[in-house]
């Protein structure tokens, strides 16, 4: 009998002791979760001090953003060319295309040799480590800023934005084809090896057969972004092309609805690049 | 018979203390078939890639068709490797290029460095693989890619791809470990063919016991790197297959051997 009231004694106060004083925490507080309530708590905190110590000198918010719809109209609803002609647009047009396809294609044909010593699979790992961590490194700085550096001994132009452009898509390809090689199973390899095939013999044989249409895919992506970078080009490095007639539009003659004209000449372009790309991508899905 | 391959007192170690083979001794004779059995992780896989050199032995002589296999220089290497087809559980196949570019990779070992890898074959190795593949049943498949065949047919290309070498002998590892009885059976044939009528010595990896006391011509059984059994499978009782599985397990593998037979 004593046994069982001490029980209930004990039990009853243990429920006493654990409900009224602490609720039950479904999320436990760990250290990540208070780094990152710190973090967010010191973004709102700057946000919120930005927004109060910001000069808009006479600047009206309201009648600000009313101007830059205004604006944003004319440039797209009345779009016209008024200091250079249609085929000279689509002209400079094709030029900015051709310093986009010429970079990838220098970058493509370099990176395929690269990277086949920097997949670990088809190299060594100090070889493989060395490769990739150069073109991590290349990678990491931005295009323009290698073709700004390329200005320095090519100077300001075309040569310095195809040299830098090729160096920066050498460093992205050769990621993105070696990742697609290491992917091949081993075994296709040892296959190959134990029947006496060579090292090149491989990769040309079972390596790139099997990754050709990663490759054709990446290849073309890069593509694309050569083409953003090219229009860029133009304006930065002066390496011509539609983006030096959008510089000058905006820059020099300050004409919003020839900037308007010459970004639905980009945007076209560019819609035109996507549906192809998607419907190369389509046939290799198929064919390859 | 003279014996095409010896293995004398072949050891391999991986790291310092991980025994994977000790002591392997065994011979094998010209045309003969010999199945390797014993439990997973006992290095039966390691054995065959030793005998190729696909994984160097750490110490012992392995002598191919009188040539020491260990003492190769890389070229002397890749010449003997194409006397020696291999055969793998998963097929190891290029599965985007068609069934005859598969089987014609077996003459790369053959060609220039260069003719290899822009895939430039004689008018003569391309009626050779079309020949093996009428032999092997794969004359409807030719063209297609490989990914679009069964495991079974997979498995007729890698026989091919290996068959085109005109080796002196075919590793085998684990070739029907992935495939359905019938198939097996289709494969094991076709192997068993290919040592009786070509004269080509055939060592096979096996995981099932049945499979293998039907088709060899000598068994050897490995446990922990050992060779533990050597000889006619007719010769073999239960009691060698408890020492070969190192379990009481020698009658359940019996029973579930004439279960998958059936």
């Amino acid at each position: 009998m004593e046994a069982d009231e001490k029980i209930e004694k004990i039990s009853s106060q243990t429920l006493i002791s654990n409900s009224p004083s602490k609720r039950i925490r479904i999320r436990p507080l760990t250290k990540a979760s208070l780094v990152l309530r710190g973090t967010l708590v010191v973004l709102v905190l700057l946000t919120a001090y930005t927004f109060y110590t910001i000069d808009v000198k006479d600047v009206n918010f309201v009648q600000g953003m009313i101007g830059t719809a205004k604006n944003v109209k004319v440039m797209f609803l009345e779009p016209h060319l008024s200091h250079f002609s249609f085929s000279h647009a689509l002209y400079q047009v094709m030029i900015t295309l051709g310093l986009a396809f010429l970079t990838t294609v220098f970058g493509a044909i370099i990176a395929v040799f690269l990277s086949l010593f920097a997949a670990q699979n088809l190299s060594s790992k100090r070889v493989s480590v060395v490769i990739k961590g150069f073109a991590a490194f290349i990678r990491a700085v931005p295009t323009v800023l290698w073709v700004l550096i390329f200005a320095v001994a090519a100077g300001l132009g075309s040569v310095a934005a195809v040299i830098g452009m090729t160096f920066h898509s050498i460093s992205y390809l050769i990621k993105a084809y070696s990742e697609s090689f290491e992917e091949l199973d081993k075994g296709v390899i040892e296959a190959l090896q134990a029947s006496g095939a060579s090292w090149w013999q491989i990769v040309f044989q079972a390596v790139i057969p099997s990754s050709i249409s990663y490759m054709i895919s990446w290849t073309f992506m890069r593509f694309e972004i050569n083409f953003a970078v090219a229009v860029a080009m133009g304006a930065a490095a002066g390496a011509g092309g539609i983006g030096f007639d959008m510089f000058m539009a905006s820059s020099f003659y300050y004409d919003i609805r020839e900037i308007g004209a010459v970004t639905y000449f980009i945007l076209v372009i560019a819609i035109l690049l996507e549906v192809l790309a998607t419907q190369i991508k389509k046939r290799l899905k198929v064919n390859i | 018979m003279t014996a095409l391959l010896e293995v004398a007192h072949v050891s391999k170690k991986f790291g310092n203390d991980t025994k994977a083979l000790s002591d392997v001794n065994f011979s094998v004779r010209e045309g003969e078939f010999v199945s390797i059995i014993g439990p997973s992780g006992a290095g039966k896989s390691t054995l065959l890639r030793c005998i190729n050199r696909m994984i160097d032995a750490s110490s012992g002589e392995i002598n191919f068709d009188n040539v020491n296999i260990l003492s190769l220089n890389k070229r002397e290497l890749k010449k003997t490797r194409t006397k020696i087809g291999m055969i793998f559980q998963h097929y190891n196949l290029v599965n985007r290029l068609t069934v005859i570019e598969n089987t014609l990779h077996g003459r790369l070992g053959f060609k220039t460095t260069f003719a290899g890898m822009l895939g430039i074959y004689t008018e003569e190795e391309k009626q050779q693989a079309i020949k093996i593949l009428n032999v092997l049943g794969l004359n409807e498949q030719i063209f297609k890619r490989s990914d679009q065949l069964s495991g079974g047919q997979k498995q007729r290309v890698g026989i091919a791809r290996a068959l085109i070498q005109n080796p002196r002998m075919l590793l085998c590892d684990e070739p029907i470990a992935s495939l359905d009885p019938s198939s097996s059976k289709v494969i094991m044939d076709h192997l068993k063919n290919i040592s009786v009528k070509m004269g080509i010595t055939v060592l096979v990896n096996l995981h099932q016991v049945d499979v293998a006391l039907k088709y060899s011509d000598t068994i050897i059984g490995i446990n922990g790197g050992q060779v533990v059994y050597n000889g006619s499978p007719k010769n073999i009782t239960p009691d060698d297959i408890h020492r070969i599985y190192g379990s009481e397990a020698g009658k359940l593998i019996f029973d579930m051997g004439e279960i998958h037979a059936g």
